[in-house]
Parts: structure tokens; sequence; C-alpha cells
């Protein structure tokens, strides 16, 4: 999910609960009518926070073993192809994780060196490609590429387990890590390896959401006990959301550090994933606020959901309804190990990191 | 009766071309006009009658949300330091398709009234309600946004370093700039409401040289330090829009003008990026259409708010600059929003027109004359505007601001993080407590 729609969604969850409403209203029945709470924007900052854990802070604390970092204006495909190959072979021999890190090459304030980074699972090789200059927006200088620009490694220990790695290309602002894991007869790639492990457990959100129990507690502020509760509701409510994705996280780390699959039901950007879940969330959080407070709604429950939430939806879906899609037959959508599904759903997780990461950005 | 509507439709001409003279000028917000206008309006009032106020300001508005689609995107070209975070509008621009971004603007401002007036019937059903269950909740709601400002703003540089805090550090510089922008904004939103350093008699204008030190003059001094020249413009027959286009960009800018238009002090900028995220969906051309979108709910259908005159909101719902700016001389009675929508319609019309032509004439003229002598120029008036209205204190004001408004221009953090000036006051404000926080600061 996008991070908007965790935010969104912590906000809903936190608000299901009566004094939380009750605290954040400001009006003469509130019960401190000169000082209200911001207890559901925390709730939106604890929903929002384990994204932000990994892609702010996470990942510059994360250590590679290699890091490849090619100068500006002397880029050599080979060395950097045999600096990458090497450590997957590493990897392998000394029977351990190997992480490494691709940095991005900058020549100018509106220039930088695009290169792709290759896998090829049946020739057992991986390579180096140098593209052309790029600005910012990944407008490339036609004809920049220079002339010598693939670098090719044979691995000569390590087999990469098909279906689980990806080309993926390098330009702009920071690059990526690649986790390299022994694993039965081949070598498992892990894309982005930090992303969704320690930061999306259910642990760690309870031992985040403590101490606002205890600043509530000195700032005097009403309620101290609620403000850790909505806090970890809010987080548990990101982490859980994420499941729906392909990744999953790590759910009990420290306890358990290994990261679930996801029930991969869509896409983190999937864009009427994120809608409908927002939407729902609006009108659930228009609810509660409703119904512990101001009552203004006259509707019962079952009205007001049908014509605010279901109406609304049907007409958001009613043009899909005339829309002919390919239909995959139902028994080759279970066969996890179908060459093509096992790719596709690895694409999906990949593609899932890259949509979640870029949801922070404007 | 043919007289009066002969007045009327005087009047609401009038107001479209003032509006669309206006908007040509860049840096230059309407809002920093109209209470001018209204000034002189007042001092005129034996010869101008009073109840053609609304029909003027609003047509003056309209034609604003359409024209400034022009200075927007025609007039400057951002140096290669900038395009980390140039707006699709300029990157059309940069590549010779300034026109075509003007013109889908237009179109999506178009569409902006389109759904303004058909979502009228319902609105007044529907958002009265909405307002009455949502208004004690404001103070957190704002937070919420700010918080989420915040917290989505992504760093931008490359992470390298030896160190976990060097790369930190080096990946976080836009970050820092982005907080201590709004730090300090806050702060001087804090300090200016409750020290206000503005006279009475300039009192209706007395967040004009914040804003213009904020947000106008930073922008005109990026331009004229870029070295940039504008590249030849191609002028298409036709653009290519699509009706999955159309049925996004439609949501997305209503979602983006609607919240702008509701909640204090989030502007469509603010509104369009959670707007962006909420529907999920990327694209140069949705942003353009969706921002022309948004830009017309939150400026005109702020100002209709006023008219949504119901025994849930007797008093109507004042939101936006022009209300705020009009609401002492006005009295808005609920049976003319009919007339106030269809004055819109007809003004929308003609300002298309005009948007065609005049984004013509401005790139021909742009081949003869370098853009850095309208920001020269734009400077100099709003310069003396300050002055002129709010006097030595108004014009410190705008310095201070000025120094504020150039960290994100010289260190590529969000703009919007200036909008703390009014979201920090007033998220404090409504939830009661401002007065420990300007206690804190020893300002009370």
């Amino acid at each position: 999910m996008k991070g908007l729609t965790h935010f969104i969604s912590g906000i809903a969850a936190a608000s299901f609960i009566p004094d939380v409403v009750r605290l954040s209203t400001t009006s003469s029945e509130a019960s401190n009518p000169s000082s209200a709470s911001f207890l559901l924007a925390i709730a939106g900052v604890y929903a929002i926070m384990p994204d932000t854990l990994d892609f702010k802070f996470g990942r510059f604390f994360e250590k590679a073993d290699v890091d490849i970092s090619p100068k500006p204006n002397s880029i050599d495909p080979c060395e950097m192809a045999r600096t990458f190959g090497m450590a997957i072979d590493r990897a392998w021999q000394e029977n351990r994780e190997i992480r490494v890190q691709f940095n991005t090459v900058r020549l100018g304030a509106d220039k930088w060196q695009q290169y792709e980074i290759k896998f090829n699972t049946d020739r057992q090789e991986i390579s180096i490609v140098i593209g052309d200059v790029v600005t910012t927006s990944q407008v490339p200088f036609q004809g920049t590429a220079p002339e010598i620009s693939t670098g090719t490694y044979s691995l000569k220990h390590a087999k990469l387990m098909p279906g689980t790695t990806r080309n993926t290309k390098v330009d702009i602002l920071s690059g990526p890590m690649y986790g390299f894991v022994p694993e039965k007869e081949c070598v498992r790639v892990d894309f982005l390896p930090w992303h969704r492990t320690w930061s999306h457990s259910y642990v760690v959100g309870l031992l985040l959401a403590l101490p606002l129990w205890g600043i509530a507690a000195i700032g005097g502020w009403a309620y101290a006990w609620l403000y850790p509760i909505v806090a970890f509701i809010a987080f548990a409510t990101h982490v859980t959301e994420d499941l729906t994705g392909h990744m999953g996280g790590s759910l009990i780390w420290p306890l358990y550090k290994k990261r679930s699959k996801g029930l991969a039901l869509f896409h983190a950007a999937n864009p009427d994933a994120n809608f409908v879940t927002n939407f729902i969330a609006v009108i659930i959080i228009i609810f509660n606020l409703d119904r512990y407070g101001s009552r203004f709604i006259t509707l019962p429950y079952y009205q007001y959901f049908l014509f605010f939430l279901v109406g609304p939806l049907l007409i958001y879906f009613l043009p899909r309804t005339f829309k002919k899609t390919a239909k995959i037959p139902p028994d080759l959508l279970r066969q996890e190990n179908h060459p093509d599904i096992y790719r596709q759903k690895t694409d999906s997780r990949f593609e899932e990191i890259q949509d979640e990461s870029e949801s922070v950005i404007t | 009766m043919i007289v009066d509507l002969i007045i009327l439709i005087c009047f609401v001409i009038l107001g479209t071309l003032a509006g669309a003279l206006l908007s040509l000028i860049p840096s230059l917000h309407i809002y920093n006009t109209a209470g001018i206008a209204l000034i002189i309006w007042i001092q005129a009032g034996q010869f101008i009658p009073f109840d053609m106020i609304a029909p003027f300001f609003l047509s003056l508005l309209t034609s604003f949300t359409f024209i400034s689609a022009i200075p927007m995107t025609l007039i400057g070209a951002p140096d290669e330091s900038a395009t980390a975070t140039i707006l699709p509008n300029t990157k059309y621009l940069m590549t010779g398709r300034g026109y075509e971004a003007v013109v889908i603007s237009g179109i999506g401002s178009l569409m902006g009234i389109i759904i303004l007036a058909g979502l009228s019937p319902v609105m007044f059903k529907i958002v009265p309600l909405t307002h009455r269950i949502l208004a004690p909740h404001l103070h957190w709601i704002i937070m919420a946004v700010i918080a989420y400002m915040l917290m989505s703003e992504w760093p931008k540089g490359e992470g390298i370093g030896e160190t976990s805090i060097q790369r930190l550090l080096h990946a976080w510089g836009n970050l820092f700039a982005g907080l201590l922008t709004f730090i300090l904004a806050g702060l001087l939103g804090l300090f200016l409401t409750s020290r206000p350093l503005i006279g009475p008699e300039a009192g209706f204008q007395n967040l004009m040289p914040v804003f213009i030190g904020l947000f106008a003059i930073p922008g005109a001094i990026q331009h004229l330090l870029s070295r940039q020249n504008i590249p030849n413009q191609f002028i298409p027959r036709t653009v290519e829009i699509t009706s999955k286009d159309v049925a996004v960009s439609g949501l997305q800018g209503t979602i983006a003008g609607g919240l702008a238009a509701y909640l204090p002090a989030v502007t469509a900028g603010i509104g369009s990026i959670i707007a962006g995220h909420t529907v999920a969906r990327r694209g140069d051309r949705l942003f353009i259409i969706s921002g022309g979108v948004a830009k017309v709910l939150y400026y005109i259908g702020a100002f209709l708010l006023l008219y949504l005159i119901t025994p849930l909101t007797p008093g109507g719902i004042g939101r936006g600059g022009l209300a705020i700016i009009l609401k002492p001389v006005l009295n808005p009675l609920p049976r003319e929003l009919l007339l106030m929508i269809g004055i819109v319609v007809f003004t929308a019309c003609i300002s298309f027109l005009f948007l065609l032509t005049a984004s013509r004439w401005m790139i021909s003229w742009l081949k003869r004359f370098h853009y850095h002598a309208l920001y020269w120029s734009s400077l100099a008036l709003l310069t003396v505007l300050v002055f002129w209205i709010t006097g030595w204190e108004g014009f410190l004001v705008m310095l201070v601001a000025t120094c504020i408004g150039l960290i994100p221009v010289f260190y590529h953090c969000r703009r919007s993080n200036c909008m703390a000036v009014l979201l920090l006051p007033i998220a404090l404000n409504m939830a009661g407590h401002s007065s420990s926080v300007l206690r804190f600061f020893q300002l009370e």
C-alpha cells in the first residue's frame, strides 16, 4: 500500500476507540474544551512510520559487504561486473549472505550516468551495461553511451536461483542493494534486503509506541495510557495491510527474523486497491467521528454505508464491467512453481518495493 | 430587469478582463490585487453598485484560474540545478510544448467548472452535514496534513559515504532544509499572529507581505538566476487527451480541490500531493489536467461555500482568500448561488478562448523579449505594492519571509513547507494550544 493509504487507514483504525474521538473534539461537550488532542494525527504518523524507518533511516545504516561506486568519467563495466560476480560467488563459497550496494554516478547538477544490472540465469552470467547519460527526469541524452559499454562475468561457483532475479536500471538519486543468500543448491537474490524486515514487526511497533505513554504522562495529557495504544494500533494496521501485497514482512522480529510471504492479493501501488482503501477509511472516519461525537447522521448504519460507501464504489467500478479481460485458468493461478507465474510474482515483488518507495516522492 | 442584466454582464466582462490582464503578470497573485480593487470600489461606492461586488470579483477569480496557467508555464526557464523540483508544465515548456501544456491546463479548468456546476446540488446536501461533523476536528486534520507533508518528502541526495551517518546526512540534505523551512515559517506565522506588525489600516492585506516574501519573490529570483533560454515553442492544432485521462484527472483534481477548498490553509498544491497519492496514479498530463480542475475548485469552490446557507450552516462556510477579503462587505443569499454558478460558467467560456489567444501572443512576445525583463518588472511592482500598502513594517516582514522562501529554492525541498506560516498557527489555535505555545516562546 502507498504511504497515504497507510496514513488514513491508521487514523480510521484509531477512530474506533470512542475516547480517542472524544479527546480529539473541540466542542463544549469535549472533556477539556480548551485544549483538544492531536491523537488521531499521531495515529497517522505511526501508521506511516514503518516505511519511513526503512526508506529514510534504515537503508543508510545497512552495511554492504561490497560497495560498487563507479567513478564518473572513467566507468569500467568489466570491472563492475567482475566485482559484482565475485561477490555472488563469495556468497556461495562462504555459505553466508553477501550484500552488494550499487551507487549512482552523478556527472553534474542534472546529469547522471545510467547503467543496467542484468542477470542471465540460463548461462549463469551477470552483466553491467552502461547506458546513456540521463537528466534527473530520466530523459536520456541520445548517443552518450560509451563505446565499450558491456561487462560480463560468468559465475564460477554460485548458481543463481531462477525467478528471483530481475534486471534493474540504476540512474538517479540512490542505487539499489542486493542480497545473495545461499539456499539449497542455488543463491537466492534478494532485492533491497533491508526493506520490510525489522521495521515491519509488531514487536517493534509496540516498543516504539510505549515511550508515548511516558511523554503523555510527563506532559500531563489526559488519558496518557491511550497514546501508546493508538500508536500501536496504527503501526499494526500498516504491517497488516502490507501482508496483502507480495512481500509480507518480518512480523515478530527480533523473535523470528525471516520475512514472511504476502498474500499477493494486489500490488502496493495498485490504484484501485489504494483508492478503495482510502475511500473506505474516510467513510469510516466520518461515521466514527459522528457516532462518538456530534451525531448529525440520522441514517441507520447500513443505510449510511449503502449510500456513501457501496453506491459510490459501484459507480467507480461500473465502467470496468463493460471491459473485456483475458481470463487465466484458475488452476494455473494456484501453480506456484509454474515458471511464468513464478516470474510474474517475483516481478510483482520488485515492482512493489519500487512503487512503495516512490509513494513518498512528489 | 434588462438594464440590470446588461449592467451585470458589463461588470462580469470587466472582471474577466481585469483578471486576465493581472494574471499575465508573473509572481503576482490575484489576492494581492483583489484587496486593492476592493478599497478602490468602496471609495467609488457612489458610482458603482454594491451588489455587483460579488459578480465582479468572482469573474476576476475565475479568469485568474484559467489565465494564470500562462505565466506558470511559459514565463521562465529553470536552469539545470532546479530540475529535481520542476513541475510537469515546465517539462513541457523545455521540450517546446509549452502551448500544449497551457491548453491542457485550460481544459482541466473547464472540466473543473463542469464538475463544480454538476456537483453543486449534491454539495448543497452533503457539505453542510460533513462540515458540522468535521468542524470540531479540523485541528487534528490540519495537523495530520502537516505530518503527512513532512513525512512524505523523500531524501533527494544519493546517500553516498563511508559511514552510515555520512550516508544519512548526504541523502537528507533536502529533508533538513524542508524541516528548517517548516519550522521557520511556522515560527514566523506564530509571531505575526501574536504580534501583528502591520497596522489596522492595512489589515485587509495583512498576509500579503508574508506570501509575496515566501512565494512570489523567491520564485522570481529563481527565474532571474537562471541562465537558460526558453526553447522554440511548437503550436499544435490538437492536443491528445484520452477518456481515461479525463476520468482519472477529474477524480484526482476534485479530491485535491475539494480538500484545499474546505481545509483552512491547505492550498491546491498540498491538496494535489495528497490527491495524487490517493488515486495512486502518475503522469505529467494527468498532473496538468488535475491541476486545472483543482485550481477551479480551490479558488472558486471555496468562495461559493459562502453561499451554502442551510439550517446546518446558517452563516455559510467561509473559505479561501476572496471570501476573507469580501466577507466584510458581502451579504450572500442562498438563492444567489445559481446566479454565481452562471457567472462562473460564462466567465470560464470567455477565459478559455482568451487563454488560447493570450498564450500564442505570449509565445511570440517571448521570442522578442527575454523573460528576465518580466521578472525584474514584477519584482519592482511587488516591492512597491508591499511598501505602498503596508509600509516599512510590511516591507521588513516581506524581507524575512523572502529569506525563508529562498531555502526551498536553493536546497530543493518542497515549497509547500512555507505554508506552515498559516497551517501551524491555525492548527494550534483551533486545538486551543496556541496560548501555551506562545507562552513557551514568550510571545504572549
